[in-house]
């Protein structure tokens, strides 16, 4: 699911700081955001932006970030209306819902322990590159751009 | 050789964009997968939910009683009266007797109306302005309707959110909230979906045991021509909305049913009532 890869170049310590920072801005938006699932994708969209013009090693793990937080944000937000629906429109509590909570968490605790870790690794500047979100950061992030 | 080059780069692209659809699709699959898996257990069951929602609702139901004790009318002629109406409709509509909890209270004011836990409150005021007994045993199809529907539950979990109903279930002391919550289950309707859904199911309810609806909704009918001196009274009227289009639904539901309709109460028993009542 993660692997530790080889990056084009040997990171500085400003860079593997700053792309660490990408993924210690999701975790501290889930901290604070919870249980709003936009406020993650907004804090990490923001630090995206804000390093959209730096260095490749640092616009890589910041693409990586928001692509894991976009993907989180489908089933965060679709999890978030269903339960609202349950506490004011009183929709029931069904065996569906109580499963597609479980499915959820176990989505939500696999990324934050990955981002974590990520976060850790990054910091000592080794690329990590996550199962298919790694790929899809090779594809929209180019080292000349 | 630029054109090999060419050709490998475009292989390796396409490999590559391959590489993330499948891995993309095998997550999507991950995720459904579990989740379609998780589905066939009994979660309900697991973490016990229906039993917790039972409890809430039947300690609200006993909350909410607590308001009325004072005005309930308690004259065994009258309870066994009602009584015998509401057993027959749910004999003949396999409704299980022992869920509705029927209370008659004194008051002038024309309404019917049910609680949490099958609690149905049937106004004194509702007895004595039915000149028939199938105009009574209309609105009470209807309010059981409300009950088998789950229809009390979901109106109070919208109106005032499901946290609000634990609180007040696990003792809090919400005095106040208590009492307003019961005046909007007394006073007001259920949205126009549900309050349809209702008098459809009341209207098979009364042609199951075999009595006419059709006085039902005459008795709509009847209320919403009443004087305005009366107004205040017709609660039940006025906090239904659009009495004559319900009438009309409930005639159009109710005909071409050739069924020999017959009365619940014999007609001493249905007189004595109101003279009980009137005393």
């Amino acid at each position: 699911m993660i692997k530790i890869k080889n990056f084009s170049y040997a990171p500085g310590e400003h860079e593997a700081e700053a792309a660490s920072n990408s993924y210690l801005m999701s975790l501290i938006a889930i901290i604070v955001g919870l249980p709003l699932p936009i406020v993650n994708l907004i804090a990490t969209l923001i630090f995206y932006l804000g390093n959209r013009k730096s260095t490749y090693f640092v616009r890589w793990h910041c693409t990586q970030a928001l692509l894991a937080q976009l993907s989180m944000l489908f089933i965060n937000s679709y999890t978030f209306w269903w339960t609202i629906s349950i506490i004011f429109k009183g929709e029931p509590i069904t065996s569906n819902y109580i499963a597609f909570l479980i499915v959820v968490i176990i989505f939500n605790l696999t990324e934050f322990i990955t981002t974590i870790y990520t976060a850790i690794q990054t910091r000592k500047g080794i690329h990590v590159e996550w199962w298919f979100y790694g790929a899809l950061s090779n594809i929209i992030c180019k080292e000349n751009s | 050789m630029v054109v090999l080059w060419g050709i490998i780069k475009h292989y390796l692209q396409r490999k590559f964009m391959k590489k993330i659809v499948i891995q993309g699709a095998i997550i999507i699959i991950v995720f459904f997968g579990t989740w379609i898996s998780l589905t066939e257990v009994d979660w309900i069951k697991v973490f016990e939910v229906q039993k917790t929602v039972n409890k809430t609702e039947q300690k609200l139901g006993e909350l909410f009683l607590e308001t009325f004790e004072k005005t309930e009318n308690k004259n065994i002629l009258i309870v066994n009266a009602i009584d015998t109406i509401v057993t027959h409709i749910c004999t003949e509509n396999k409704i299980d007797r022992e869920k509705i909890k029927i209370h008659v209270l004194n008051k002038d004011e024309i309404n019917a109306f049910a609680m949490p836990n099958g609690h149905l409150i049937v106004y004194s005021g509702l007895i004595l302005s039915s000149d028939i007994q199938e105009e009574l045993t209309g609105v009470i199809c209807h309010e059981i309707a409300h009950i088998e529907l789950n229809h009390v539950m979901k109106k109070l979990v919208k109106e005032i959110g499901l946290t609000v109903l634990i609180s007040m279930a696990t003792g809090n002391d919400a005095a106040e909230i208590i009492k307003e919550t019961v005046k909007m289950l007394s006073s007001s309707a259920f949205d126009r979906s549900l309050e349809k859904e209702a008098d459809i199911k009341a209207v098979d309810y009364l042609i199951r045991a075999k009595v006419n609806p059709e006085p039902f909704a005459n008795f709509l009918y009847k209320l919403s021509l009443e004087d305005d001196a009366k107004t205040e009274y017709l609660k039940w009227v006025s906090n239904h909305p659009a009495s004559k289009e319900r009438a009309e639904y409930i005639i159009e539901h109710s005909k071409n049913k050739l069924i020999k309709y017959e009365p619940i109460l014999s007609i001493e028993t249905w007189n004595k009532l109101k003279i009980e009542l009137t005393e």
